[in-house]
């Protein structure tokens, strides 16, 4: 392994997601948690960027950083906050028995993957990349993508229906 | 060809998913707890793309997928809010502590 | 004869009656007993009359199906189940009667009755059983009938212990019996007498398992007849109150024994060794018991000891091949010795006291027991002319006839201590002075008498109807239409008579002489061999030895099981309860109804399954 750039972008951009996700768990403020959260996702694009998926690198930033991000301010702020994490209480043993229970699940896992090398295959993936997701996704994948649409209006809709008032759902039934 | 091994793109992905996870079952504010969920489904959406590329066969799929997810995320982030407003209203609080209602 | 089998059924009805009116009908519970008892008695009479002429009776019904094999219920009117049916249901009506005066005045007079009304049944219902099997079920609630009544005092400390010790002394007989009848099932398939016997007879079983077979079924019957050295239980009974004693320990549950030697006569009959172990543990019993009873001073233990003796002559005269013997005297004994205990317990009713030391001249002021109960001793000592003289004689006759000559000597003695330690009694409770403490001694109401009065009559005449000299009318009946039962009657030389008369009168002599003219010293004996008195005294130390040896053993084994159970099988139980109440705690902790909680545990346990497949050999 050698220190080329690729390298070395992969390894900032690595340790900027994970402090990301430590800060996620560690801050106290919960609109900081959802701050540091967003060098994390933004990071994640970089690596989308490495891997040659510039379109999805995009969309995650546009998606993530930005919608989901603020949603979830938008979330924040509607809802009344302490601003602060409260401590739980008695939740000590749960927390110690689930940290151990992720610790070995992230063990089982690695041991899975830690030596995994494919046979590198030539792809030309970063060529035109979003020529051919846009090929793809309105040749093979339509019906899947039309799909997509309906989930999202969906989602629309109930998220409307739920987040409005109960008096006013009982005003209109009757 | 790459410097970068795929076992390191996979190892970032399982240490993000980690975190998401155990922020979701132990942090007590609903809306980090929705937030870390989305973090796991981005650390899914990194090995897709790693896939995608540094697969046993190389394609464009995995990034189809990838975006479909990010969709299927976006709307879940949606309407998982829209139900944290709706719990907010009825009992002033977005403590999941205090919503043990599946024990009566 | 058809309906046989109600007999049985009216002391149930009374018992069930009783267990459910018996608290508002209060004394008046009396009148059900003894109207139920009544109805069987004369039930009884018409049976054995129509026997008198008809052939024997038997209906059964498919009880079980089990593959090929069909257990059967029933009823048989035989001889002996018909006669043994007038003797049950006629005790047990005078002792209902004899209750109602003697018991008067109890608070539990309801429990009282329902109890007699339950053995009753349980007694009937054993004799007319026709297969084993429904005799050991009958047997055994027969034992449980006696239990209940002699624990009836249960708030005395001894009553309780009576009653356990005779329900496990006769339990360790019910132990030989059931393994006696499963291994006959075992050789014959059946359980029916009539099989077993054809089974028998056939040569289908071998000699040894006849043999083993019949010894063990004999262990039930002294167990239950209170033989050497199972007797002990026996005057401890006497615990109960008197009518019981009268009912079940001297009339009919201890002849149970004796009854069920004389219904499986003929496969003791196939085997020389069971013979001669029966008449062997007869004899010794007949003898071993009188000796005791010579020393005794408690007046229903007297009658207990007299009891254990007189069912070892019955058990003798068995083994002798004597089966009319043992049978006659089961009858005339039931009679004179059921009337001897209703009698004691008139003179306890009158004085209240069982000791015989303190008693005394209560002939002229017991007026109606005074004669009643010589009568009775009359007819146990043997004296001619009483019933149990014709039946004593039987057995003598039917031990010399088979040649048991040593165990004719041996009986002959004891006929002799018999008549000795009865006419002891008899004269240390009716004649001499009367003592300062017994000034308001009344008779007994007649309710009371009158039962005793019938006794007393059949004491005298119940050995008629089988003598040497008017005609074995009873023991021709007996055996008629089976061979193996042996003769009607047996012919004897003419002296033995003579010896047995002679011997009880001299027993009665040397009786009237130290107790009554008091010109041998009543110390004489000991004074000159206290060891010996001692040692009769005391039993034989049976009691002393039993609680040495086998109780001690007992005691000693169930200590250590008892460590054991406390610290092994409790430990587990307590560990086991402790473990799931933990394990429920810890659930009921975990359901709190977060979300979160849930999702850790779902993880947690994904997450450990993953890290075994990994370290097994990774992913399957």
């Amino acid at each position: 392994m050698t220190l080329t750039g690729e390298f070395f972008a992969f390894m900032s951009l690595a340790l900027v997601a994970v402090i990301g996700g430590v800060l996620l768990l560690n801050l106290t403020k919960v609109i900081h948690m959802v701050v540091a959260l967003v060098f994390t996702f933004v990071s994640i694009a970089g690596i989308y960027v490495l891997l040659s998926a510039e379109f999805v690198a995009v969309v995650q930033v546009m998606i993530y950083s930005g919608a989901i991000t603020i949603i979830m301010l938008f979330g924040i702020m509607l809802t009344r906050h302490h601003g602060e994490e409260a401590e739980p209480k008695g939740g000590g043993l749960r927390k110690l028995l689930l940290f151990l229970g992720v610790l070995g699940f992230g063990a089982a896992v690695y041991l899975g993957i830690y030596d995994l090398n494919f046979e590198a295959v030539p792809n030309t993936l970063h060529e035109n990349n979003t020529e051919q997701i846009g090929i793809s996704l309105y040749s093979q994948y339509i019906i899947p993508f039309e799909l997509t649409s309906v989930i999202l209006l969906v989602a629309l809709v109930g998220a409307i229906v739920l987040a409005r008032k109960d008096d006013e759902k009982e005003g209109d039934k009757e | 060809m790459s410097s970068v091994p795929v076992s390191a793109f996979l190892a970032l992905a399982l240490i993000l998913f980690c975190i998401g996870l155990y922020g979701a079952l132990t942090k007590r504010n609903t809306v980090i707890v929705l937030i870390s969920i989305e973090l796991m489904l981005n650390a899914v959406n990194i090995n897709l793309v790693t896939f995608s590329k540094y697969g046993v066969n190389p394609s464009i799929t995995g990034q189809v997928f990838a975006l479909f997810a990010i969709a299927v995320a976006a709307a879940e982030a949606a309407v998982g809010l829209a139900i944290l407003i709706a719990l907010y209203r009825n009992r002033r609080t977005v403590n999941i502590d205090e919503m043990n209602q599946l024990k009566n | 004869m058809e309906n046989a089998w109600l007999i049985p059924l009216f002391p149930l009805v009374s018992f069930l009656l009783l267990l459910l009116f018996g608290k508002k009908l209060k004394e008046a519970s009396a009148f059900v007993g003894i109207l139920a008892t009544l109805a069987s008695l004369v039930y009884s009479i018409l049976v054995l009359l129509e026997r008198l002429s008809e052939p024997t009776y038997k209906a059964e019904t498919v009880w079980l199906t089990i593959g090929d094999l069909q257990l059967t219920a029933g009823f048989e009117v035989n001889q002996l189940n018909a006669l043994m049916l007038v003797i049950v249901s006629l005790v047990s009506f005078l002792v209902h009667t004899y209750s109602k005066g003697y018991m008067h005045g109890d608070e539990r007079i309801p429990v009282f009755y329902a109890y007699l009304g339950l053995f009753t049944f349980a007694m009937l219902g054993l004799v007319i059983s026709p297969n084993l099997l429904q005799t050991y079920i009958f047997w055994e609630l027969v034992g449980v009938g006696s239990f209940l009544l002699i624990g009836f005092y249960f708030y005395k400390e001894s009553a309780k212990a009576a009653a356990k010790k005779a329900f496990i002394m006769t339990r360790i007989g019910d132990v030989g019996l059931l393994i006696g009848m499963i291994l006959l099932f075992w050789q014959t398939g059946s359980f029916e007498y009539d099989e077993i016997f054809a089974a028998v007879e056939e040569g289908a079983v071998s000699g040894t398992m006849i043999t083993l077979t019949a010894i063990l079924i004999f262990i039930g019957a002294v167990g239950k007849s209170g033989q050497f050295p199972l007797h002990t239980w026996l005057p401890d009974a006497m615990e109960g109150p008197t009518p019981v004693s009268a009912l079940i320990h001297a009339a009919t549950m201890v002849a149970a024994g004796v009854y069920l030697v004389a219904s499986m006569f003929p496969l003791f009959n196939a085997s020389e060794t069971a013979m001669l172990t029966v008449a062997i543990i007869g004899a010794f019993t007949a003898i071993f018991a009188a000796t005791i009873g010579l020393v005794q001073t408690d007046i229903k233990r007297v009658l207990a000891f007299s009891t254990v003796s007189q069912l070892g002559y019955m058990m003798l005269a068995l083994g002798s091949a004597g089966y009319v013997a043992g049978v006659f005297h089961l009858m005339t004994h039931a009679f004179f010795k059921a009337l001897l205990f209703l009698a004691a317990g008139s003179v306890i009713h009158a004085v209240h006291t069982q000791d015989i030391e303190k008693m005394g001249g209560l002939w002229k002021k017991l007026t109606f027991t005074g004669p009643l109960f010589l009568i009775g001793t009359l007819a146990i000592s043997g004296v001619p002319l009483f019933s149990g003289f014709f039946s004593k004689d039987e057995i003598l006759i039917a031990a010399w006839a088979h040649g048991n000559y040593g165990l004719f000597w041996l009986a002959v003695i004891a006929a002799f201590f018999t008549a000795f330690y009865m006419f002891r009694l008899f004269f240390m409770v009716f004649s001499g002075e009367a003592r300062s403490e017994m000034k308001n001694v009344h008779e007994s109401p007649s309710v009371m008498t009158l039962p005793m009065v019938v006794l007393a009559v059949l004491a005298v005449v119940a050995g008629y109807v089988n003598t040497p000299w008017f005609g074995s009318f009873l023991g021709d009946w007996l055996v008629e239409g089976n061979e193996a039962l042996g003769h009607g009657h047996i012919a004897g030389p003419g002296w033995i008579m003579i010896v047995a008369t002679a011997v009880s009168l001299l027993g009665i002599l040397l009786a009237w002489m130290m107790y009554s003219k008091k010109s041998i010293s009543r110390d004489w004996l000991s004074s000159r061999a206290p060891i010996v008195y001692g040692i009769v005294k005391n039993k034989y130390y049976i009691d002393e030895i039993y609680n040495q040896t086998v109780v001690f053993g007992a005691k000693a084994i169930s200590l250590f099981l008892r460590f054991i159970e406390i610290f092994l099988v409790e430990g587990i139980v307590k560990l086991t309860t402790a473990a799931v109440q933990a394990l429920g705690k810890t659930g009921a902790k975990i359901h709190s109804g977060q979300v979160q909680t849930y999702g850790t545990i779902a993880f947690v346990g994904l997450a450990v399954l993953m890290v075994i497949f990994a370290l097994t050999g990774g992913y399957l």
